[in-house]
């Protein structure tokens, strides 16, 4: 076990993930405690993207541990990685448009209403209305009115409507890890000041955030600790507070040597 | 519209852990103020949802004054619906299979399958309620067949005109080639009337207010709606969208197996076979509420208006002696008109929407 007194939400120890002779990931060890927002950065085809598949359980590494609250987990499938509480928010926002945003924010864990409507399976828009608002304001976003349809939202919008959703599913009795995979890359300036600002708040939450991004300002703004990877090794894992952006750079290109060699 | 940009923008107020009432502190009034759309948005999102009513409307006042004295009756209003209560049955069923993304053409067949199966079991001796019975039955299996083929990753246009043959086919293998005459024991639910309404009437206003509240107001209706949008987004909540596709295409079924017996109770006999008519005449009423063939959006309370519109056309028409064929047309027009009103309103909205919704952002990107 881990020193530390509290376990991370997620912890990947010696993650291998090989495609025939291709080593995509060389024995990554990467941790993510409750609140914390780690940046994973990367050029192309540094393996961000299929550590993320491993953390979803999209992928299964082919050798390595993971454990979720300090208890190793297997990830059969990306329902599995849900069921331990780690959603994955996808680039192609997972929103149903012709639907309002509160039946989107509710969809999956309707409440029903009380007695024999509820039998019938009538749900309780009203209720659903008011959880919904009460989970906007809790993260600090309101964005437009509960009725309004998706289709009828700007992109920050949606954005902000999509990470909500994700993010009221982690939390349950126990914070949950959210993965955003550019959680801001078809956003303007605005938008994306406001999507930051939401994800920093959903860590106040407690909510631990992986943030896989190409934008250097975005992870140096928001994150609490940056992890970079290059040619599937971890070369950097650093506290963001300790590092700026000329390392970084020189880390993602290769041009820095590696922290851990 | 010059309403304050502050309507549609995000409203960062509150802090964390707060659970107050939205009244309770200013900012949540503020964001309680943002519920409110502005109003020429919610004017021209009223003429988009609800315009096919007033299109009713003035259709309805036209004719009383065109066609007076013979078209603004009691009478003639029973009539009106009684013709366009077996459109509206199986315009429910395409209606629910389209916002589902499940277009199931074999609707005709369907009907002509379950109507024989009806048929036969009464001329040989079976009760009634066994013959609606097995009718129904009917069209749940087909179904069920039309969904569980689909989920294979087939069009399901192209299965459902597979269905279509074979279910016709079946219809006249049941049958024996001929119509099946004399059910005159159906008459309770095809002429007969109640409180002098006929009883396809009360059918189908059954048939929509049940599929109304389920589409609208019950978990899986609504989750029915959001597999047609998008079943991936549904898929991500972790729910089985392929159930819900199969229902979708249930529900279709049984509404052309509802609307075979219908009919065959109001003629008294059950024919093989099967009219094509019967799913275009149902699409152009869908077509008229406004269902978009992409799924995931539409009414079923103005897919009945729709068949309604074309109901009171036709009967209009006739009253004053003018050839169908006059009807079919100023339906095809209407219908054209009404598609291009819908466009233009949808992208209205969403250019004033996001003009508001972006009216703070310096960069206007996008």
């Amino acid at each position: 076990m881990t020193v530390t007194d509290v376990a991370p939400a997620l912890e990947l120890r010696s993650i291998d993930m090989h495609y025939g002779f291709v080593r995509a990931l060389d024995s990554i060890d990467f941790q993510v405690v409750q609140g914390e927002v780690v940046g994973l950065l990367g050029d192309n085809g540094a393996g961000k993207s299929t550590l993320l598949k491993v953390m979803s359980g999209a992928h299964r590494p082919t050798s390595g541990d993971i454990l979720v609250h300090g208890t190793e987990t297997v990830f059969h499938a990306p329902s599995s990685a849900t069921h331990a509480g780690i959603q994955m928010v996808y680039q192609d926002l997972a929103l149903v448009d012709a639907q309002d945003i509160a039946t989107n924010l509710n969809i999956g864990r309707e409440i029903l209403r009380k007695g024999p409507l509820g039998w019938l399976g009538f749900v309780d828009h009203k209720a659903q209305r008011k959880r919904s608002e009460a989970e906007l304001d809790r993260l600090g976003v309101r964005t437009a009115a509960m009725t309004r349809p998706v289709e009828m939202l700007s992109g920050g919008q949606r954005q902000v409507v999509a990470l909500a959703r994700s993010a009221t599913r982690v939390t349950g009795d126990r914070n949950g890890v959210l993965l955003l995979d550019e959680p801001t890359a078809a956003l303007g300036y605005e938008q994306t000041q406001q999507v930051q600002a939401l994800i920093r708040r959903m860590a106040d939450q407690g909510i631990a955030i992986v943030l896989v991004t190409h934008n250097l300002p975005l992870s140096m703004n928001v994150c609490d600790r940056i992890v970079v990877l290059n040619r599937g090794r971890k070369v950097a894992d650093v506290r963001t507070s300790e590092t700026d952006n000329d390392q970084l750079v020189g880390w993602i290109t290769g041009a820095r040597p590696s922290m851990f060699s | 519209m010059t309403t304050p940009n502050e309507a549609n923008e995000v409203v960062v107020p509150a802090q964390a852990g707060t659970t107050a009432p939205p009244a309770s502190s200013t900012a949540a009034a503020s964001s309680s103020q943002a519920e409110v759309d502005p109003a020429g948005i919610r004017a021209l999102i009223f003429i988009r949802d609800r315009g096919i009513f007033v299109l009713w409307a003035l259709l309805i006042i036209a004719f009383s004054v065109w066609a007076n004295p013979f078209f603004g009756t009691v009478d003639n209003a029973i009539l009106v619906a009684n013709a366009a209560a077996l459109t509206a049955i199986f315009a429910a069923g395409v209606a629910v299979g389209i916002i589902c993304g499940a277009l199931d053409l074999s609707i005709p067949g369907v009907a002509a399958l379950s109507a024989c199966t009806c048929g036969w079991l009464l001329v040989n001796g079976h009760p009634v309620w066994l013959g609606l019975l097995a009718g129904m039955v009917v069209g749940v299996v087909v179904g069920l067949v039309n969904g569980a083929i689909s989920l294979r990753g087939f069009s399901p246009i192209v299965v459902t005109i597979g269905t279509l043959s074979i279910t016709t086919a079946a219809a006249s293998i049941v049958a024996g080639g001929y119509t099946i005459p004399g059910l005159t024991d159906l008459k309770f639910m095809g002429t007969e009337r109640y409180f002098g309404v006929p009883a396809p009437v009360w059918i189908a206003a059954a048939v929509f207010i049940v599929g109304t509240m389920f589409l609208t107001r019950t978990r899986d209706g609504i989750r029915l709606m959001s597999v047609g949008g998008n079943p991936e987004a549904v898929r991500r909540s972790g729910i089985h969208s392929d159930r819900y596709k199969v229902l979708g295409f249930v529900i279709s079924a049984s509404c052309a197996a509802l609307g075979g017996l219908i009919t065959t109770a109001v003629v008294t006999e059950a024919s093989p076979a099967a009219s094509p008519g019967i799913i275009f005449t149902a699409l152009t009423a869908v077509a008229l509420a406004g269902v978009s063939l992409a799924g995931g959006r539409g009414s079923l309370p103005r897919v009945l208006v729709g068949a309604l519109i074309l109901a009171t056309i036709s009967n209009g028409l006739t009253i004053k002696g003018i050839d169908p064929y006059w009807g079919t047309g100023v339906t095809g027009v209407l219908l054209l008109l009404s598609i291009s009103l819908e466009k233009w309103i949808s992208t209205t909205v969403s250019k004033r929407l996001v003009a508001t919704a972006q009216a703070s952002v310096h960069t206007g990107t996008r």
